[in-house]
């Protein structure tokens, strides 16, 4: 039994480096559109303001595994053809956009109105005002429950293994199907996802207090 | 593009995504029942246990949290059975996955409702000679599921969307039956965009109804 | 035009100015005048539009219709006539000539007493670091704060808060300084170290319009006090002709009978 697991290690690692690329790519892309998206629902044009509230409760209340069918079977339905991995990482980060969006209108939210009153009477422009005063305040309190969320893209990322994609979860379920071994290979599954996202949670506690030492 | 929506197929197979929905509710009802029990009694045994106690519920909530759900489901049904002599149906085993899964995230809502009951309401319940079972029966848990209430409802209605993992596992929920008629009919857009409707109105439906109750429960009090 | 407008002893020019929150009315064609190194003070009761009033003149609220126009410059809008807003870039530029003091200081919490001073004059007027910190070490000595230039700003007291918030907003050079209930959130003993400022900076000649509780003050510091009530000005003129007990207005003798229970 233990052979056959060493033995299929060097595959199990190719399967977590696609989790953890897939995770990456989701984090990252989800974290710049989210940004964007989220200064959009606070600070947009009305229009604008309904479209991202409408996007951002439509996601957020559908399963990801649905969102992820929709987006593989659905698009080529309309002449979007994208390969499975794409169509994966498109439906997580859309997901995490989502979430994204809520943590930032959060943050931005906390700021009190005098202190962009306050930028704008000293003349800076929009775009200094949220580089300069208002993102540097905000990001404390972003900061926690964005690195808590990245434990969810990591964990959402094993549907991507639905698809057909051979991520660490794939991996698995594909050394099982050889060696009928299913406890041993699962339990170790479960302990690899459990050290990265536990790592990440540490890690997150310790910003949160790093960062709390700045006070109102 | 070009392509003409057509429902159709989608209502003449409509029983799969509608007998769906049911299972999805009834799997969501039945795990959180299980769920909130085993959450219950682990956040008030952790607030009032001593140093081993608490290391392994906070072991427990930790592993369940850090794990994804899809692999719990695989473990649950796959794994077990291979070292244990059980038998159970896809449906079952994932209730009981289920459970355990939504009782880690329910421990930790609870226990922190528990920690922020303020001390001076115990203090009264105290002075008024409540016996600790009473403190905790008339004045601790009615505060906590107050305070929990709105964190509560969140991860209800998070706990019913994650019974589409069941589908992976071939239970016949709403996701399955979505699956079911995307392969047999390709009329996949149209499947899509119902199925997504029906989990959209029923997640609203069940936080509209779970906002009543916490209306009331404050109204209550 | 800006030349021609330069010789003009008027350096705020408010005129027929009114705006509405829904069925509101909270200015009601209001006329103004602040010229040159005058203090203008404007006092009324609370509801009476005066922080309005103050709000529309760098455009942190906009306004139905009417000019305000600062060195015969308007300040909003592209024109007196059009209700059609400057662009981002315009405007920013038309705040950074006049300078503001809130009531709740709004200081930036993450920045330092300097750094709160030096934002403004590192990204608007594009001074170097160096330069900048320079100018906001002048101005933290000038408001009797330069030992005090690297604390964060919860660490510093609410009268120290506000004197950053003068300083950061005089540093700036602005033609005009606007004062909104700059005390009003202290504690009483911290009163006098704030208004010892605002006092050593009308005595250089800087020009201002302020909102105020502080009736004392008011009357020893302001050229000339705003009566306002409902939107309106009710009456302009010399403290000594406002503050007088035997005026006339009947709505400013029943204002000011209050505050002389308590004040004077």
């Amino acid at each position: 039994m233990l052979g056959q697991i060493l033995y299929a290690l060097p595959f199990l690692a190719q399967g977590f480096a696609v989790t953890l690329w897939v995770s990456l790519l989701v984090v990252v892309l989800s974290l710049i559109a989210g940004v964007l998206l989220g200064v959009g629902l606070v600070y947009g044009p009305l229009p604008l303001r309904w479209a991202v509230r409408i996007f951002s409760d439509t996601i957020r209340g559908i399963p990801i595994l649905v969102l992820m069918f929709f987006v593989y079977y659905g698009l080529p339905a309309i002449g979007l053809h994208l390969p499975s991995f794409w169509a994966a990482v498109s439906a997580l980060t859309l997901f995490k956009t989502a979430q994204v969006i809520e943590y930032l209108r959060g943050a931005v939210g906390s700021i009190p109105k005098g202190q962009s009153e306050a930028a704008m009477a000293i003349g800076l422009t929009f775009r200094q005002r949220l580089a300069y005063v208002i993102f540097p305040q905000a990001f404390r309190r972003f900061l926690p429950p964005w690195i808590n969320g990245v434990t969810d893209a990591v964990k959402g990322s094993a549907l991507v293994s639905l698809l057909g994609i051979t991520d660490l979860m794939q991996a698995i379920n594909q050394v099982i199907g050889r060696t009928y071994e299913a406890m041993p290979l699962y339990i170790l599954g479960a302990l690899i996802y459990f050290a990265v996202n536990y790592a990440l949670s540490l890690a997150s506690r310790r910003l949160e207090r790093r960062f709390s030492f700045i006070r109102e | 593009m070009g392509y003409a929506l057509n429902f159709n197929l989608i209502w003449r197979h409509f029983d799969k995504l509608w007998g769906g929905l049911l299972l999805s509710l009834e799997l969501a009802v039945i795990s959180i029942a299980i769920g909130t029990v085993i959450g219950l009694v682990l956040a008030v045994w952790y607030v009032s246990a001593g140093r081993t106690v608490r290391a392994i519920i906070a072991a427990y909530v930790e592993f369940i949290r850090n794990v994804p759900l899809i692999l719990l489901v695989y473990l649950v049904f796959y794994g077990v059975p291979t070292v244990v002599d059980l038998a159970y149906s896809a449906p079952t085993s994932f209730v009981l996955t289920l459970s355990v899964y939504s009782g880690a995230y329910l421990v930790e809502v609870f226990r922190s409702g528990l920690e922020a009951v303020p001390r001076g309401q115990l203090d009264a319940g105290k002075a008024i000679g409540l016996t600790p079972w009473q403190r905790l029966l008339h004045v601790r848990l009615p505060t906590m599921l107050r305070i929990t209430l709105p964190a509560l409802s969140n991860t209800f209605i998070s706990l019913f969307k994650d019974t589409s993992i069941a589908s992976v596992i071939s239970v016949p929920e709403l996701t399955f039956g979505a699956q079911w008629i995307n392969f047999n009919t390709f009329r996949i857009v149209e499947v899509y965009l119902v199925t997504t409707a029906m989990y959209l109105v029923t997640g609203y439906v069940l936080l509209f109804g779970l906002r009543l109750v916490e209306r009331r429960f404050r109204a209550a009090r | 035009m800006s030349e021609a407008s330069n010789a003009s002893p008027v350096l705020l020019d408010v005129s027929g100015v009114s705006k509405a929150f829904g069925a509101i009315e909270v200015l009601r064609s209001v006329n103004l005048e602040v010229k040159r190194g005058e203090v203008v003070t404007v006092i009324g009761p609370s509801g009476s539009g005066k922080t309005t009033l103050l709000r529309c003149v760098n455009f942190l609220e906009s306004y139905d219709s009417g000019s305000i126009r600062i060195d015969g410059k308007e300040v909003g809008y592209l024109s007196a006539g059009t209700r059609q807003r400057r662009g981002e870039r315009d405007l920013a530029a038309m705040r950074a000539e006049t300078g503001m003091v809130f009531q709740s200081f709004n200081l930036f919490p993450h920045l330092t007493a300097a750094g709160n001073i030096m934002l403004g004059l590192t990204k608007v007027r594009k001074k170097s670091q160096a330069e900048a910190r320079s100018i906001a070490e002048h101005w933290l000595g000038r408001v009797g704060l330069a030992h005090k230039a690297d604390s964060l700003p919860a660490e510093l007291s609410g009268g120290q808060q506000q004197r950053v918030g003068i300083a950061r907003a005089v540093a700036m050079e602005p033609k005009i300084l606007l004062l909104d209930e700059i005390t009003s959130a202290l504690d009483p003993e911290l009163v006098g170290e704030v208004l010892a400022v605002v006092r050593s900076l009308a005595e250089d000649g800087m020009t201002m319009l302020m909102v105020t509780h502080e009736m004392a003050f008011a009357r020893d510091a302001s050229s000339r006090i705003v009566f306002m009530a409902d939107g309106g000005v009710s009456a302009v003129g010399p403290p000594k002709e406002i503050l007088a007990a035997e005026t006339t207005n009947e709505r400013l003798r029943t204002f000011l009978a209050r505050f002389r229970a308590s004040y004077f």
